[in-house]
């Protein structure tokens, strides 16, 4: 499979929260502000990218049988390292993302990736479809980030966009704005893929 | 069937301690540069809201469950005044609140550290707007929060809707002015 | 001690609810409460493995991290902790209650990745509890994580039946009512002081 393909999948095809509402709660939780929704989706990039190459590498090597705490215990080890090099170099991020962090383990996502992919295709493929499904999952974390903050602070990664007359609605970055906000972007992504669907049908049946 | 999950098992073992390995490894190298950070940080706390200071000495006695540490700020060799930190319970938590005392008895500034604030209202206690009213104020006596008007001396007007956390960030600041009073004169 | 134990069950249940405030626990919260029965299965379950998974990664912190200053293998030795306790968990459940068994179907081997089981492991840790206190945080977190699924479950019950708009049917309106029932329990704020 055609490497760009495979990115392309994991940002809009199969998108792990629009499409496949997959790792919801690191995507509810840190999605306060289009800073910290950016830096949890490149975390979780670089977790899922590094756990697929290795999943990928040692695909002949783990038995079926312990295939799953296997996988575990490779996940978590990368979860630890990125979680440690964060709090080294990037102490901000590590303090408003918190727990979040090693919680990146158990984000659904990075697990069914392993199965489904990883453990089935060629290193190069694991490791693409790990930066396309990372990066699928950091845009629309930072979608997410970026609306709640517009809407319950005026600004925009820090910069008040608005002017000091804007009395921001402060539910959008309380916990349920962040179910507010996911419900009200979930309907608007369905609306236009059944609207694109709708049309190539339309096409489809008028040529 | 036993020798199956042995094997299993020994096989899980060996990419558990793979991974131990690898972990112990990268820990070497960040857990130094983690500790910096932390020094780092308070480092810059202390010297905010004592400007004057040029080092930072603790003094390592135990002043009761609400005071979490206190430093002796040195210029040269004089001590010219004390960062106390406490830990009042403020709306979504505890509120790391560190005060600078001069000699003199006057509060020289006020930082917040770690909190978990409603922010909008709660959090804005980290503005200067609001936690520069405590600068210079005097230590003779508690400082109390109003809700508006104009405060005295020892006053200071509550955020507006947050008024749980201005009375948390003042009673963290008022148990340091306690311990100034009795001990540290 | 009792007074502070109160404390935290009222904390975990209500006011800082796992699943409506703390966020964790969304999988399975979105994903079987599609009836009230499940629901309670599934609530169940949970409270068994997050009552064993509080004393084991608190004994495992405390005798072994701790003593060999290995604290950074927690986030791998808690998980392959919670991962045990749900295979063994499932094979109580299938011995003792072949129809609870069925019902959970594969929801029950996902329990090991329900966020709100490592969560509470690792807050209990950061919470500095003693062993008391870190079961009965255990125990209140799942009650509340049960409150939370087996409500919203009731609600989601009657949407099944309701005339929602194409776009808004299935996840969105699923949402959108969790974020109502999420401001609701904003209003426990402040109760515990």
């Amino acid at each position: 499979m055609n490497l760009f393909k495979i990115i392309k999948n994991g940002i809009v095809d199969e998108n792990p929260i629009f499409t496949q509402v997959l790792g919801m709660c690191p995507t509810l939780a840190v999605t306060t502000s289009a800073v910290n929704g950016l830096g949890m989706g490149l975390a979780t990039t670089a977790v899922l990218t590094m756990s697929n190459l290795a999943i990928s590498l040692l695909r002949k090597v783990i038995p079926s049988k312990i295939r799953i705490p296997a996988y575990v215990v490779v996940i978590a080890t990368f979860v630890t390292i990125v979680g440690m090099l964060l709090k080294a170099y990037v102490p901000a991020l590590d303090k408003s993302l918190g727990l979040f962090i090693p919680l990146i383990v158990v984000n659904c996502i990075i697990l069914a990736r392993a199965e489904s992919f990883a453990s089935k295709n060629t290193v190069a493929s694991a490791a693409a479809d790990g930066i396309g499904m990372g990066l699928g999952f950091a845009l629309s974390l930072t979608l997410l980030g970026s609306v709640r903050e517009i809407l319950g602070a005026g600004s925009i990664f820090g910069f008040m966009i608005f002017g000091e007359a804007f009395k921001p609605a402060i539910i959008m970055i309380l916990p349920p704005g962040a179910f507010l906000a996911l419900g009200m972007m979930l309907a608007l992504f369905k609306k236009i893929t059944t609207g694109k669907k709708n049309k190539k049908a339309e096409i489809q049946s008028a040529s | 069937m036993k020798n199956e999950i042995v094997k299993l098992g020994i096989i899980l073992l060996i990419i558990t301690a793979i991974a131990a390995t690898l972990l112990g490894f990268v820990n070497q190298i960040t857990s130094p540069v983690i500790e910096e950070q932390i020094i780092e940080a308070n480092n810059i706390a202390r010297k905010s809201i004592m400007t004057e200071a040029d080092s930072f000495e603790l003094i390592d006695e135990d002043f009761g469950p609400s005071i979490l540490e206190v430093y002796k700020a040195l210029k040269g060799n004089d001590v010219i005044g004390f960062t106390i930190k406490t830990s009042p319970k403020g709306y979504g938590g505890d509120i790391e609140v560190t005060t600078g005392i001069t000699k003199d008895g006057k509060i020289s500034g006020v930082s917040l550290g770690t909190m978990n604030e409603t922010p909008g209202l709660g959090a804005k206690a980290k503005d200067a707007e609001y936690i520069n009213q405590y600068t210079d104020k005097p230590v003779d006596n508690h400082i109390a929060v109003i809700k508006n008007g104009t405060p005295s001396e020892n006053e200071i007007i509550a955020i507006s809707g947050a008024t749980i956390t201005s009375v948390a960030v003042t009673e963290g600041i008022n148990s340091s002015v306690d311990l100034f009073n009795e001990k540290l004169q | 001690m009792i007074k502070s134990i109160l404390i935290i069950m009222l904390s975990s249940i209500l006011v800082n609810n796992f699943v409506l405030s703390r966020f964790l626990g969304i999988c399975p919260f979105l994903g079987v409460s599609k009836k009230v029965e499940t629901a309670l299965g599934m609530g169940m379950a949970v409270t068994f493995v997050m009552v064993l998974a509080s004393i084991f990664t608190y004994l495992i912190q405390k005798l072994i991290l701790v003593n060999l200053g290995i604290e950074y293998m927690q986030t791998i030795a808690f998980i392959l902790v919670i991962a045990s306790l749900v295979q063994f968990v499932e094979m109580v459940i299938q011995k003792t209650s072949p129809t609870l068994y069925q019902a959970l179907g594969v929801y029950l081997p996902l329990i090991t990745t329900n966020c709100a089981v490592l969560g509470v492991a690792i807050l209990n840790i950061q919470s500095e509890y003693n062993l008391i206190e870190t079961i009965f945080n255990g125990f209140a977190a799942a009650i509340g994580f049960t409150l939370a699924i087996v409500l919203f479950a009731g609600i989601r019950e009657r949407l099944e039946i309701s005339d929602i708009p194409e776009v808004f049917q299935g996840f969105p309106i699923a949402l959108i009512s969790a974020g109502l029932m999420s401001i609701a329990f904003l209003g426990f704020s402040g109760l515990v002081k």
